[in-house]
C-alpha cells in the first residue's frame, strides 16, 4: 500500500512530500529522497516474522514485566537522568511528566549543542525567519559551511531553488553564497549559476563570522587595501546592502563548541545591525534528532528550556549543572531513562548505572543490565507530532504500518503510573 | 446526585439578576434552579455570605503558541523567581508574567476563570498553540486564527475576487486551524514589514497593492456573512504610536457598520498633544464606541511592573524594540502568513508615557457606557500578567483607591488625564457583565457565562470581603462542569477543559486554488496543514466543542 504526504522526521526540515510504499513490514520510499530518509526507512524495515520483545537482564520478557522492572529501578533511584528525547511530541510530554514525578533531571541527547542558541536568546533575543519565508522572500542567502547542505540535503532543492516564488526573478534565482573555512567541512560541487562557493583563509567558521561582524560594524572602504578574506567579506556585506531580504543560514553544530555562544551572538548582533536599514534574518538549521520538539515541549510544560532539574519540586534550568552527558561522566545520576524512537543508531551512552531504554525496535543494546522496551517508530508505526527546525511549524506524523508494538508515550505513562 | 448551593447572592446579568438570593443545584454538570423529582441532594454548600457568579471568561490572553514559548525562554529570570511546586494532584511549573502551561491553568482557575481564548493563532503554528492549550488544565480554551497578512488572502484581495471566495477561505482556515474566531493584526503591516516598510496607515497602499481598510472591510464582511458569532477581532494599525487614535477610528469605520471587535484598544487610543507629544484620546475612542453599536473593545490595561510583550505585529514590535527592558528582543517573519515580536517591558509609574497609558486604559473603562461592549483584559502578558485582574477590578470598583494610585503616578501625566474627575464605580453586576455574560455572548458560548437553567455548571463563589481585590483574587469555591476544582483560592482537583471551535459551511472547491498555492509556494502540503478533529483528540490532546454559526 502506498502512503502520500508522509512526513519524514529524520532531519530538522521535516519534508512532508514523501510517498512510501508499505509491503508488510518493509518500507520503501517511492519518490527521490535524501540519504537520511532512505536510511531511516530501510532501518525501520524488517521481516514479517520478526518479533520484538522487551529485554530485562539480557532475557526476553513481557511488556508488563519490563515496565514493572523499570518502575522498580526508578523507585529506588535518588537521581534519575531522563535523556535521549529523540522522539515525538507525545513521548516528550510524557518524559517530562515522568521526570517531574521523579524529581529528576531531563536533557536531550544533544543537550550541549542546544545551549548556545538558548543562551543567546536569553541574553539578546533573535531575528529569525522560517522555511517558506526564506523560499519566497529571500533574494540573498549566505550559508556558513557547506556541511550545512550535507546535513540538510533537501534544503537546497526545496527552499533555495524554488521553481516559483511569491516574489520576482530575484527570489527565484537567489544569490547564494556558501562560505567555508580552510578546514572545509564538506566541499560540494555546485552547478547552479547563482551559487558562489567561497573558501576563505580563516581556520574556522567561527572566525569568519566574527570577521564578518567586524566588517558590518566598521563598514570599511572597499577601495582601501585589505587581505583576501576581508575583501570577500566586504563584498558579501555590500551584497546584503543591495538586497531586499538577506537570509543567513547556519547549523550551530558546525561551530567550535567552546565558543559557539559567541559565534551565535555575533550572528545575532550582525543581523540586527543590518536590520536598522535593510531586511536581514537568521535561519539556523538543526533539530535532526528531535531537539526542537523536545525543547518546545519542555519549555511550555515547565516554563524553562532544557536541561531541567525538578529536584526542588519546581523546574530549574541550568545548562552547566544539569548537562546530561556531563552528569553521566561525573557519576551524578544513578539511573538513566533513554528515549530514542527514530533510529536504531541512537543507542544510549555507555554507562554502568541501571538504564531503561525505550527505543527503536531494531536498536541493539550493549548492556546486559539494561531494561529495553522496543516501541513503535513515530511516523511509521504510530501517529505523532514533530516540530520543525524553525520552531514554528509542527507537522503530523502518520501511522503507515501496523505492527504489534506499544507507543513510547504509553510505556512512559505506564511507568509513571507505577511510581 | 445533586449539589445544592444555598443562600448565595447571585449576579447573573444574562438573566438580569443583580444580587438576588437564590438557590442553585448542580446535576450532571449542569445548573438547575429546581431540584428534579428523582434527584437527591448529596452535598449542600451554605453560601449565605457569598457572591455567586458564572465562571469568568478571558477573551484575549496569550497562553499558547510559539511566541509564548519564545517569551518563556527569554524571561528565565521571571520563571525562576516564581517556582510553582507540584504535588500529588498538580504538575510543577514556573513563571508569573509568562507562566508555564500547567501553572497558567492553575492560576486562572484559582481566580475563578473557567475559559480562556488565545487571540493570535498563526495557521502554521496552530498545532503548537493547541498543544500548549491542551497542556493548560482547568479551563476551556479557544483560539482566533490570524489572517490579514497572509499572502494567499492578500493575493486574492489584490485580484479582486468575489466576497464569497473570501468567505470560503475564511471558513476553510477556521476548519483547518480548529479555531473559534478570526483575528487581524496590523492588517497588511506585518506583510509590508517583510518588504522593509516600517509603517502602514489604514488608508495607505501596502506592498500587496491594497489598503488595511480594504482587508478589514472584506474580512469583517466574511465573518458576518458566515455567521461566525465572534466579530472580526482586530489589532489595529499603528499600535503605540502617538496620534494613533485616528487610525483606530478609521479601522472602526472600515467595518462599515458590521460587527468589529477592537482589541487592547488602550494601545490604540493615543493623541499627540502636549509637551511630550503624547496625550490621551480615550475620550474620542470611548465616544466612538458609545455612538457605534457595531463596535466592541477590550481594553488591554497596563499595570506598573515587569512584563513581556508578545505580538504578531512585527512592524510595531520592531519599532518598539529600543524600549525593551531588559534589553533583549525577538522578531520573526513567519511562513508568508504572519510574524511575531517578543519584547520585555517594564512599565513605570514615574514614566510619563507609562503613567498616561495606565490612565488612558482606566479612562476608557470609565467612559464606555455599556459594559456589554467593553471587556476586562490586560492583553496578558502585554499590558500586565492576567493575575493582575483582581487589582484592576478594584481600580474600577473603588474610586478612592483609584485616585490614591493616580496621585502617585508621574505628575505631568496626572495633568494630562481627567481620571480623577471620573465618579463612576463599576458595580458587581457590571463586573459580571464584562467578565462573564458579555464574553460568552460575543463568543457564541450559549451555555457559559451565565447561571440559567441548563447552563454548564461553571460557577465561581466569592466570600464577601471589604477588600474587593482580595475577594476576586481568591474565590472561596470554583466549580468546573459541576466539579469543585478550587477551595479557598487553591486548586483541589485537576480537570481538563475542551477547545471551543466553529465550523462554518463553505464551498470545498476553495481547496483547488489552495492546493496550487501550497504546492507552488509553501513548505508543507495542504493535507498536512489541516488539523482534523481526530488529530485534536488523539495527538494534540483536547476534545473539541463545536458551536453553531448564526
Amino acid at each position: 500500500m502506498q502512503f502520500e504526504n508522509v512526513t519524514c522526521p529524520h532531519c530538522g526540515i521535516l519534508c512532508d512530500d514523501l510517498s512510501i510504499d508499505v509491503n508488510g513490514s518493509v518500507l520503501k520510499p517511492v519518490n527521490a529522497l535524501d540519504k537520511h530518509c532512505m536510511k531511516a526507512y530501510e532501518d525501520a524495515s524488517f521481516e514479517e516474522s520478526t518479533l520484538f520483545t522487551p529485554i530485562v537482564d539480557g532475557k526476553k520478557t513481557s511488556l508488563d514485566d519490563a515496565i514493572k522492572k523499570a518502575s522498580e529501578l526508578l523507585n529506588s533511584s535518588k537521581q534519575t537522568l531522563v535523556s535521549g528525547l529523540i522522539a515525538d511530541v507525545q513521548s516528550c510530554r510524557e518524559a517530562v511528566a515522568l521526570t517531574d514525578k521523579l524529581q529528576g533531571v531531563i536533557d536531550h541527547a544533544n543537550g550541549s549543542g542546544m545551549i548556545a542558541n538558548v543562551a543567546v536568546m536569553q541574553r539578546h533575543g533573535k531575528v529569525k525567519t522560517t522555511l517558506a519565508e526564506a523560499r519566497n522572500r529571500a533574494d540573498n542567502v549566505i550559508i556558513f559551511g557547506s556541511e550545512v547542505l550535507n546535513r540538510f540535503p533537501r534544503f537546497l532543492d526545496r527552499i533555495l531553488s524554488p521553481k516559483k516564488t511569491l516574489g520576482n526573478n530575484s527570489t527565484i534565482n537567489k544569490t547564494i553564497t556558501i562560505i567555508d573555512s580552510q578546514i572545509a567541512t564538506s566541499p560540494i560541487e555546485f552547478n547552479q549559476k547563482n551559487i558562489q562557493y567561497l573558501k576563505l583563509n580563516a581556520l574556522s567558521l567561527d572566525s569568519i563570522i566574527q570577521n564578518l561582524q567586524r566588517v558590518v560594524h566598521d563598514n570599511p572602504d572597499p577601495s582601501e587595501l585589505h587581505d583576501d578574506d576581508t575583501k570577500a567579506l566586504i563584498s558579501i556585506y555590500q551584497t546584503m546592502l543591495s538586497s531586499n531580504y538577506t537570509t543567513m543560514v547556519w547549523n550551530t553544530g558546525l561551530f567550535d563548541n567552546d565558543i559557539a555562544e559567541q559565534t551565535v551572538q555575533a550572528l545575532t548582533m550582525m543581523i540586527r545591525a543590518i536590520m536598522k536599514t535593510h531586511r536581514c534574518v537568521g535561519l539556523p538549521l538543526g533539530g535532526s534528532k528531535g531537539e526542537i520538539t523536545a525543547s518546545q515541549v519542555a519549555t511550555w510544560q515547565t516554563g524553562v528550556p532544557l536541561p531541567i532539574s525538578f529536584s526542588t519540586g519546581a523546574p530549574i534550568h541550568d545548562p552547566l549543572l544539569y548537562n546530561g552527558m556531563s552528569m553521566l561522566e561525573n557519576k551524578e545520576a544513578d539511573c538513566l531513562v533513554w528515549v530514542a524512537t527514530y533510529s536504531p543508531d541512537d543507542t544510549p551512552p555507555k554507562t554502568d548505572i541501571p538504564t531503561i531504554v525505550i527505543g527503536h525496535p531494531k536498536m541493539k543494546i550493549d548492556n546486559d543490565s539494561a531494561v529495553f522496551i522496543p516501541v513503535g517508530v513515530p511516523g511509521i508505526d504510530t501517529r505523532g507530532l514533530a516540530c520543525r527546525t524553525d520552531s514554528v511549524a509542527t507537522l503530523p506524523l502518520q501511522k503507515i504500518r501496523s505492527v504489534d508494538l506499544p507507543t513510547a508515550q504509553d510505556v512512559l505513562i505506564k511507568i509513571t503510573g507505577m511510581l | 446526585m445533586a449539589i445544592k448551593l444555598t443562600g448565595g447572592e447571585i449576579y447573573d446579568p444574562a438573566h438580569q439578576i443583580d444580587g438576588v438570593k437564590q438557590d442553585l443545584y448542580i446535576v450532571d454538570g449542569k445548573i438547575t434552579h429546581v431540584l428534579p423529582e428523582n434527584e437527591k441532594v448529596t452535598q449542600t454548600f451554605d453560601l449565605s455570605d457569598c457572591i455567586v457568579m458564572a465562571g469568568a471568561i478571558d477573551l484575549h490572553t496569550h497562553i499558547g503558541g510559539g511566541k509564548v514559548n519564545i517569551a518563556r525562554t527569554m524571561m528565565l529570570e521571571d520563571e525562576h523567581a516564581h517556582p510553582d511546586y507540584g504535588n500529588d494532584i498538580r504538575r510543577s511549573g514556573n513563571g508569573h508574567i509568562i507562566p508555564s502551561t500547567f501553572t497558567a491553568g492553575y492560576r486562572y482557575a484559582e481566580m475563578g476563570y473557567t475559559a480562556c481564548f488565545e487571540p493570535a493563532v498563526l495557521p502554521v503554528n496552530a498545532r503548537q498553540a493547541h498543544m500548549e492549550m491542551a497542556d493548560t488544565p482547568m479551563v476551556d480554551k479557544g483560539g482566533y486564527v490570524l489572517l490579514g497578512n497572509d499572502d494567499f488572502l492578500l493575493n486574492m484581495l489584490q485580484d479582486g475576487v468575489r466576497q464569497s471566495t473570501i468567505n470560503d477561505y475564511v471558513a476553510w482556515i477556521l476548519h483547518a486551524s480548529q479555531c473559534i474566531g478570526i483575528k487581524v493584526v496590523n492588517a497588511g503591516g506585518i506583510h509590508a514589514f517583510k518588504f522593509n516598510q516600517r509603517r502602514l496607515d489604514v488608508d495607505e497602499i501596502s506592498p500587496a497593492g491594497i489598503t488595511p481598510r480594504y482587508i478589514i472591510n472584506k474580512l469583517s464582511r466574511a465573518v458576518h456573512e458566515l455567521g461566525i458569532p465572534h466579530p472580526l477581532h482586530v489589532h489595529a494599525s499603528n499600535l503605540g504610536i502617538p496620534g494613533n487614535f485616528k487610525s483606530t477610528l478609521a479601522t472602526m469605520s472600515a467595518a462599515e457598520g458590521l460587527p468589529i471587535h477592537l482589541t487592547h484598544i488602550q494601545f490604540h487610543s493615543y493623541g499627540a498633544e502636549g509637551d511630550y507629544n503624547f496625550s490621551s484620546a480615550a475620550c474620542e475612542i470611548a465616544e466612538a464606541i458609545n455612538s457605534t453599536p457595531n463596535v466592541t473593545a477590550d481594553v488591554g490595561q497596563i499595570m506598573f511592573g515587569q512584563t513581556i510583550t508578545t505580538s504578531g505585529d512585527t512592524m510595531m514590535q520592531y519599532f518598539g524594540h529600543e524600549h525593551a527592558s531588559p534589553k533583549k528582543w525577538t522578531v520573526m517573519d513567519i511562513e508568508c502568513e504572519a510574524g511575531c515580536g517578543v519584547i520585555p517591558f517594564k512599565y513605570k509609574d514615574k514614566s510619563f508615557v507609562n503613567a498616561l497609558q495606565w490612565a488612558i486604559g482606566l479612562e476608557i473603562f470609565l467612559q464606555v457606557n455599556d459594559p456589554w461592549r467593553v471587556f476586562l483584559t490586560t492583553d496578558h502578558p502585554n499590558g500586565a500578567p492576567f493575575t493582575s485582574y483582581p487589582h484592576l477590578i478594584k481600580l474600577l470598583m473603588d474610586r478612592s483607591f483609584r485616585n490614591d494610585v493616580f496621585s502617585m503616578i508621574h505628575v505631568e501625566a496626572q495633568k494630562m488625564s481627567n481620571l480623577a474627575s471620573m465618579d463612576r464605580e463599576y458595580s458587581l453586576y457590571e463586573i459580571a457583565v464584562m467578565t462573564r455574560a458579555a464574553p460568552a455572548k460575543i463568543l457564541g458560548l450559549t451555555s457559559q457565562g451565565h447561571l440559567g437553567e441548563g447552563a454548564t455548571a461553571n460557577i465561581t463563589i466569592y466570600r464577601k470581603q471589604n477588600d474587593i481585590e482580595q475577594m476576586f483574587a481568591k474565590p472561596s469555591m470554583v466549580f468546573k462542569n459541576g466539579m469543585q476544582i478550587v477551595k479557598d483560592g487553591e486548586v483541589i482537583k485537576t480537570v481538563i477543559g475542551v477547545t471551543h471551535v466553529v465550523k462554518p459551511d463553505y464551498d470545498a472547491s476553495i481547496e483547488k486554488p489552495l492546493t496550487k498555492y501550497f504546492d507552488d509556494y509553501q513548505t508543507i502540503s495542504m493535507p498536512n496543514f489541516k488539523i482534523s478533529n481526530d488529530e485534536m483528540v488523539e495527538c494534540i490532546g483536547s476534545e473539541i466543542e463545536i458551536h453553531p454559526c448564526k
